[in-house]
């Protein structure tokens, strides 16, 4: 289903951000940020909270817009295309959502042949086993029938999954796969993750913050704050490259380059304790 | 995409038919299009003086049942009386050819129908022939007049004299309104003309024979019944010992009060001192120069 | 995408906001037409939803409705003598204004408000940015298709709260108040007329509030935040801005109308 092999720029790099700036209600999310994201590795996007991973994924996917930068997807920049080019762009993408974001009106069934429906004409008996076909490299042939609400939030996930490798993408994006997930559906998830990787070369990229669930299932790291790639490198290694960041996050420091205060104005003032108090 | 979503498109679909039904049931059941699907018919020619507020397609009864509707009404040029064609369903084939063809009002604000009256004749009116004998719509003015002044009565009992009377305004008095006095009917008014020299309304009054003792100093003054009633003249009666005679003239009256006057007064009934000059200003300026203080009598000549 | 909600000011200019904002989003919708043609099913679907299962409410309602103003006509018209005109009066109100205005008003209340908590649920659980991540254009395939379905339901649920209403009238004023049967239908069949009353009245008024009605809910879904709190706020608004926009606009359709 995906686009015939077209011969990339850069054999190794699927997606490649230069520059990229966005600022949001005033406040800089990104900063001139750089990134190559390996092509067919398990890429982890980590970082604070708030430093905007989610708005990189949605910046890969041109659902959001940045104010400047590129950002080449498969040799494509995606905030230049146009709505049917971005939208032929993302039948080759997958996209696992924090909360599955499953259609609600239909059955497991048809959330997972939702895509197929939509782009092509298959005939219904190929849609089907299409259908079991990725319902049982997540394990959950059984669950064909029931409805979205009556899943666990891990089944709901790997529904999900199914739903985001049936066109065979090239690229999958997880946005915080792991969070809210029991120790076996993490571990069934760090499986999946993996196992489509190395069978289907997937290039993956997920955004976390479970260090020691990254630390298993990726191949690369970026850290992201302050709108910029503060580290990188091999998970096992990127923590020990000594820098404040990587102390603070990997070490679990409260405070550190990332302050533990929001930004604020004088705390003596703002109790009333004016000049005198200092 | 079939099976998990036939119960919608089957819903659905009865949902749409429904729809539909109850369209074409608005449609054909409760419009006028109803009246127009009717069986096998034959046309029926009438002529009328008058034919009132009739309309095409208004039903045609024959003791009140309803045995078609009018065709079509036309005047031909030239001529002075309305060429009315029903059609009527074959079923009622049996009209004597000298029944009577009426055009009636349902109810005092209803539709006018044609009602045909059986005659005594043995021969029966065919497809395309005349019913000769017809009486024209009756007048809604002609009905009040009968109603309220008892004219007609009037007329059959002792016969009338007339009078006349002359008011700066009439308001919309009309012939066959009805002249009462102490509020009770006695007569009609015959006619309304306006004098070409004198510039006003010249009322003539039909008064029943019976009522010869009436003042020649009475005044008469029209007045309206309720505030959206008809208009009529009451004859107020004075003192003198000499009776109204036929062919004389009532000097009192009083003209007819217009609403806006009416309001106009309301209005500026608190600031008495500048009565007269705020009455005129609120009257329509074309009213003016017609229209003299209603309240005071307007003694003519 | 014009699916941001719109920032306030203050209230005037809020309102503004809103009316300009669902204009833009009314060609957005209209414009989506195309792209909604192969989601056929989508929009019988909805049919259904926002159709169907308003069949019920608009029958009860419309039955009392003739019921009712048989019943205050009849003793209003028995002052005059004219009962026999109750049916008539009643065809002709129920025709001209309070069908399409009364089935509008109910439909805001039950189909409007289900579909900006629909979509303005979608939103929040991401429903909506995983079709735009499955390339499916949200706008062609949630907000279009309901949208053709309110404007095709609201005609249809109109002539049957109509139906419902005469017959309403029938049942109180000739089996329940006597009156007699043929004059009942004779006296409405002659003044009713098909242009003027059924195509004008009943058809044209309804096409128009559905499509207003529709509009309301789909852009309210679309624009709220996508919290609990914004769904919530987003359906109450839906039902005040259609009823608000329903009788402003039946005056203006009667002026021209008539």
């Amino acid at each position: 289903m995906t686009d015939p092999v077209r011969n990339p720029p850069d054999d190794s790099t699927l997606v490649r951000v230069r520059g990229l700036t966005t600022v949001l209600n005033g406040k800089t999310i990104f900063d001139k940020l750089d990134l190559d994201i390996p092509r067919g590795k398990v890429t982890a996007i980590m970082g604070p909270s708030g430093t905007g991973k989610t708005t990189l994924l949605k910046h890969i996917t041109g659902q959001m817009t940045p104010d400047a930068g590129q950002i080449l997807v498969d040799g494509q920049d995606v905030p230049k295309l146009s709505r049917e080019a971005l939208y032929k762009l993302r039948e080759g993408i997958g996209y696992l959502f924090q909360n599955s974001a499953l259609l609600t009106d239909f059955s497991v069934f048809e959330n997972v042949a939702f895509p197929l429906r939509q782009h092509t004409q298959l005939p219904e008996v190929l849609i089907r086993n299409v259908v079991l076909l990725k319902l049982q490299a997540v394990g959950l042939r059984g669950a064909a029938q029931l409805m979205p609400n009556e899943l666990s939030g891990g089944m709901a996930r790997r529904v999900a999954l199914a739903r985001a490798i049936v066109f065979d993408p090239m690229l999958i994006l997880y946005d915080e796969p792991f969070v809210g997930l029991d120790p076996v559906a993490l571990n069934q998830v760090l499986k999946l993750i993996r196992t489509l990787n190395e069978t289907l070369g997937i290039t993956s990229v997920l955004v976390a913050h479970e260090i020691e669930a990254v630390k298993r299932v990726a191949d690369h790291v970026f850290l992201i704050a302050n709108g910029k790639v503060v580290a990188q490198g091999d998970p096992k290694t990127i923590a020990n490259d000594g820098s404040a960041w990587t102390r603070q996050f990997f070490g679990g420091d409260e405070d550190g380059p990332v302050p533990f205060q929001y930004p604020a104005g004088d705390y003596a003032q703002a109790l009333g304790f004016s000049g005198a108090a200092k | 995409m079939s099976q998990p979503r036939n119960s919608y498109a089957v819903g659905t679909g009865l949902f749409i038919v429904l729809g539909f039904a109850a369209l074409v049931y608005l449609a054909t059941q409760t419009t006028s299009v109803a009246n127009t699907h009717q069986g096998a018919s034959y046309i029926v020619d009438t002529h009328f003086a008058n034919i009132g507020q009739l309309k095409e397609r208004a039903p045609v009864k024959i003791a009140g049942v309803r045995v078609g509707q009018v065709q079509s009404i036309t005047l031909a040029p030239g001529a002075e009386v309305a060429d009315v064609k029903l059609a009527i369903d074959k079923n009622y084939d049996k009209i004597p050819l000298d029944s009577v063809a009426t055009i009636f009002t349902s109810g005092l604000l209803g539709d006018q129908y044609v009602g045909i009256v059986y005659g005594t004749s043995k021969k029966t009116v065919a497809e395309g022939g005349t019913l000769a004998l017809t009486k024209p719509a009756e007048q809604l003015e002609d009905m009040l007049g009968k109603f309220f002044g008892a004219g007609g009565m009037a007329d059959n009992l002792g016969g009338t004299y007339t009078v006349t009377a002359t008011f700066s305004n009439v308001g919309t008095l009309s012939a066959g309104a009805a002249v009462k006095m102490a509020g009770v009917p006695i007569g009609s008014v015959q006619s309304v003309v306006a004098d070409p020299v004198k510039l006003d309304a010249k009322v003539t009054l039909a008064i029943d024979n019976r009522y010869n003792q009436i003042p020649d100093d009475s005044s008469a003054a029209v007045f309206t019944s309720g505030l959206i009633g008809s208009q009529f003249v009451a004859i107020q009666p004075g003192g003198s010992p000499d009776a109204l005679k036929n062919g004389d003239e009532m000097v009192l009256t009083q003209s007819a009060m217009q609403l806006e006057d009416l309001i106009g007064k309301f209005l500026v009934n608190g600031s008495s001192s500048t009565d007269k000059k705020d009455a005129g200003n609120g009257k329509p300026g074309d009213k003016s120069s017609d229209t003299p203080s209603p309240t005071t009598p307007a003694g003519k000549q | 995408m014009s699916t941001r909600p719109v920032p306030t000011r203050n209230a005037l200019t809020g309102a503004l906001a809103q009316v300009g904002g669902c204009g833009l989003f009314l060609l957005t919708l209209l414009a989506a037409i195309p792209r909604s043609f192969r989601y056929v099913r989508e929009t019988l679907r909805q049919l259904w939803f926002v159709g169907a299962m308003s069949l019920t409410i608009i029958m009860v309602c419309g039955l009392f409705v003739g019921m009712v103003l048989m019943l205050q006509l009849y003793h209003v018209l028995s002052i005059f003598g004219g009962t026999s005109a109750s049916g008539m009066v009643v065809a002709l109100s129920v025709y001209r204004e309070l069908g399409p205005v009364v089935t509008a008003l109910l439909f805001a209340g039950r189909a409007g408000t289900s579909i900006t908590a629909e979509i303005g649920l979608m939103r929040a659980t991401d429903q909506i940015d995983a079709m735009e991540m499955m390339a499916v254009d949200p706008i062609a395939y949630v907000g279009t298709p309901r949208f053709l379905a309110g404007l095709i339901a609201m005609p249809l649920l109109c002539c049957v709260f109509c139906a419902m209403s005469v017959l309403g009238g029938h049942l109180v004023g000739v089996t329940w108040l006597g009156i007699d049967n043929g004059t009942f239908w004779s006296n409405m069949t002659a003044v009713v007329d098909l242009r003027t009353d059924i195509v004008n009245g009943v058809l044209l008024k309804s096409l128009a509030f559905g499509a207003v009605v529709t509009l309301i809910a789909v852009y309210q879904g679309f624009t709220t935040p996508p919290t609990s709190e914004g769904v919530a706020y987003a359906t109450t608004r839906t039902v005040v801005a259609s009823s608000i926009a329903i009788l402003a606009l039946d005056f203006v359709l009667t002026a021209f109308l008539m």
